[in-house]
């Protein structure tokens, strides 16, 4: 019998403002915060902007660390925080992170060598080589945090976080940690914002709106969102009451040309599938379903098949959320978003709105909050490279 | 849990590429090390590297293909191609729903930062190709992989450094041996960059002529790219259809330093910790261990606090466990070193040959080990560890038994 594996913690910082709380009034307001960006000349996207990181991080050791890695330390410092954990004075080997992200840090590396090429090689600060490794944020943040367990760092494009939360949930129950910090990070910088426009991806309209019939792209947003993991025993052993339960995980690449979604969506249908039977679970138990959407047309389209073709009928009435309206395409930190928002549902018992949505398709998605049918949701990451990933989560009884 | 074998080996890198070439290379001591041609290093206080000078990527991939995909994108295509035919695995038949690619890296696909900014400085950044944006970011290494073999299983990249492929190769031990899939393309690929190239030349840490690991003069690391990928697939299946098995994945264990972003803790904490881990996951102890392949950069810090590891967890039997690192001959080969490194234990554990640190010329008093110096040997080993540390204080040691039919 494998150990259950529990969320006793959470941690967000995005463009809706950092903290679940102000996560959670910004989802149930239905708005959104993609905007025209002042930091990145009028971009648009979902901009943390200027943020101060002192209340969660202090003064020291700050200065060092980049854009990214600030809102990775400052999410897993609330799910630290959150979960009750008792820090261990020159740090725990049982505690750790596994986040996953789409870039690490892009901005450091292209800097580093911009430096290089512009001023020359001898001009090039030897300190800010440690931050042009993907796995700095996830190395930094540790050193922050003392974190001297598990540290990894997992890229599966837009699926990385919930990649990254199977990789903790697994190791726990292998029973290599005790104590799993998990999530997904991503800053927008200029070389994201250029990426993201040059490969056709942002919305030229400027309106992001998931599965609608007049979607014309999405927009980059950024943010790191955080559950501090542990198996039910450990949370139990330490008089901690879990939150919600991590059930089953399915991931399937459908081997579509990069940069491409396959919009018959069998793979996407796969990995719906293989979550809610790892969950050992049938569609019929699936109460509410985070999507994965963010605006694009063929991969909205890819993602509406999937789900008609799992579910059939019973689509209709079963309600959805596309929390990409609100926090747009945070790329590594998405899938993670998308299971923190499935926590919070679990909790109020009801989907938050849509930010501008309403019904359509066949599709139970609103701009208005849902009651869900049942106590297990469905979180979907599908990634425009062929990624698709799925995890299934529940509010946690004994 | 099932048990996992490796059953196929491929390689790509500056001493051969195949696994035949490149192990009658290592174990002949032949060293990949030559002067950079991939940039002009005009500028930078040395000039050597361990560039794979003869790689064709036309050999795995079509010319459309090759247009479309990095360096060491390709490198990891030619590496995991030649891990399925050593295999003999009829890959046609098997059902493509149950295979997986699971990889490392230290860089993923830094010319196209490169090519951005070249564009950037002449142009503008309206200049910069959407293309070098499209195939900039690290997942699509592993996407290309599968996209090539006709893979659909789970498909990701470890990005941990210089530890990356012992992650890589240990994520794809725990997909098979829990049932997910039923075969994974485990590895680690990086290729020469002139980014690499700075960060390491301004961290002081480049060896000007040559790589001496564990020897009183070494002076430092060389930089390297490379590929190296194994077929792993379940113990059991592989004897069923009678497989060439290399060797038995026992386990892996991981750590983090939590100390400092490129200097290693200076009582080897973490090092010391990711063995302890690999050990008690794989079953063994100590006593059990009778070769170990070195992450030994060459550099003064690091080959120090690696023996100070081993001597600490060995105790008085540290210098009787031979150990040896292969980066003498490949220079660093950065995320795919330690996936180069699993190619070659397995070889070892199949072959009974282990292969030697070159360049010795003083032994360091200070080291206190073994270190199989400059002449590959016969010593029939049974169970390896493999040990690789990273910048961001990553540490991982993969353990490999050999397999007796």
């Amino acid at each position: 019998m494998m150990p259950r594996v529990v969320v006793t913690g959470e941690g967000m910082i995005t463009a809706a403002g950092a903290g679940i709380d102000a996560a959670q009034e910004a989802l149930w307001s239905g708005k959104t915060v993609i905007a025209p960006s002042e930091r990145l000349n009028g971009a648009l996207m979902a901009d943390v902007g200027e943020f101060d990181p002192t209340p969660w991080l202090g003064n020291k050791g700050v200065r060092v660390l980049d854009r990214g890695t600030r809102l990775l330390c400052i999410a897993a410092q609330m799910a630290l925080t959150a979960s009750k954990y008792t820090a261990v004075a020159e740090g725990d080997p049982d505690l750790g992170l596994v986040v996953g992200t789409l870039f690490g840090g892009v901005h450091s590396i292209a800097s580093f060598d911009w430096t290089g090429i512009t001023e020359g090689p001898n001009w090039v600060s030897p300190m800010e080589f440690a931050n042009t490794v993907i796995n700095a944020p996830a190395g930094q943040a540790a050193i922050k945090q003392k974190l001297r367990g598990v540290n990894s760092t997992v890229c599966s494009g837009l699926a990385s976080g919930l990649y990254a939360m199977s990789y903790a949930a697994d190791f726990l129950r292998f029973g290599r940690a005790r104590y799993l910090l998990t999530g997904g990070m991503e800053e927008v910088c200029e070389e994201t914002s250029l990426g993201f426009r040059k490969l056709g991806l942002s919305s030229p309209s400027g309106a992001v709106h998931p599965f609608a019939e007049t979607r014309d792209g999405a927009a980059p947003g950024e943010g790191a969102a955080i559950w501090m993991l542990e198996t039910a025993e450990t949370a139990e052993a330490r008089g901690v009451e879990p939150m919600f339960e991590i059930l089953g995980f399915g991931a399937v690449y459908d081997a579509h040309p990069t940069i491409g979604y396959n919009p018959r969506g069998e793979g996407a249908a796969a990995a719906i599938r293989m979550a809610i039977a790892n969950s050992e679970l049938k569609p019929e138990d699936i109460g509410g379903i985070i999507a994965s959407a963010n605006g694009s047309p063929a991969g909205d389209e890819m993602e509406a098949r999937a789900l008609k073709a799992v579910f059939g009928d019973s689509l209709t009435g079963l309600p959805l959320c596309a929390p990409k309206a609100l926090f747009g395409e945070s790329m590594g930190a998405g899938g993670a978003i998308g299971a923190l928002v499935a926590g919070f549902a679990l909790r109020r018992g009801e989907l938050p709105p849509t930010a501008g949505a309403s019904a359509a398709n066949g599709l139970q998605l609103s701009s208005s909050a849902q009651a869900l049918r049942g106590e297990n949701i469905l979180i979907n990451a599908f990634s425009c490279d062929g990624n698709n990933a799925s995890l299934v989560v529940r509010s946690w009884k004994k | 849990m099932r048990r996992v074998a490796v059953t196929g080996i491929g390689v790509v890198s500056s001493i051969g590429t195949g696994k035949d070439a490149f192990w009658s290379a290592l174990l002949g001591g032949t060293s990949g090390i030559s002067t950079v041609s991939s940039f002009d290093s005009a500028a930078f206080p040395v000039h050597i590297g361990g560039e794979v000078k003869d790689f064709d990527p036309l050999k795995y991939l079509t010319p459309e293909r090759a247009a479309v995909t990095g360096r060491a994108t390709q490198m990891a295509i030619a590496a995991a191609k030649l891990a399925v035919a050593d295999s003999r695995l009829d890959f046609d038949a098997v059902d493509k729903n149950r295979v997986g690619v699971s990889m490392g890296t230290t860089s993923g696909e830094p010319l196209f930062v490169e090519q951005y900014n070249d564009a950037k400085k002449a142009g503008g950044e309206e200049a910069v190709p959407a293309e070098a944006m499209g195939r900039y970011p690290c997942h699509t290494m592993p996407a290309q992989v599968a996209l090539e073999l006709g893979a659909h299983g789970p498909v990701t990249i470890i990005p941990t450094a210089c530890a990356a492929g012992n992650y890589a190769i240990g994520y794809g031990y725990d997909l098979i041996r829990t049932g997910r899939v039923d075969y994974v393309l485990a590895g680690g690929a990086d290729a020469f960059s002139r980014i690499t190239y700075t960060g390491f030349s301004r961290l002081g840490a480049i060896a000007p002529e040559k790589c001496q690991p564990f020897d009183k003069n070494r002076k430092g690391m060389i930089p390297g790219e490379g590929s190296g990928m194994l077929l792993l697939e379940p113990l059991d299946a592989a004897v069923a259809r009678g497989a060439k098995i290399y060797a038995e994945v026992l386990g892996y264990g991981v750590s983090c330093d939590a100390h400092h972003m490129t200097a290693a803790h200076p009582a080897a904490d973490g090092a010391i910790r990711c063995m302890q881990n690999a050990m008690k996951e794989a079953g063994v102890t100590t006593d059990d261990i009778d070769y170990i392949s070195a992450h030994g950069t060459g550099t003064p810090t690091n080959d120090r606090l690696e023996s100070l590891a081993i001597r600490t967890l060995f105790g008085e039997r540290a210098s009787r466990v031979p150990m040896s690192s292969i980066k003498s001959m490949l220079g660093h080969t950065m995320g795919a070193a330690s996936a180069i490194e699993a190619a070659a234990c397995s070889l070892a554990l199949d072959t009974g040959w282990i292969p030697a640190t070159m360049n010795h010329e003083e032994t360091d008093p200070d080291c206190g080990v073994d270190i199989v110096a400059n002449k590959s040997r016969k010593t029939n080993p049974k169970i390896i560890l493999n040990n690789a540390y990273a910048f961001g204080g990553n540490n991982a040691c993969l353990c490999l038994k050999r397999y007796v039919a």
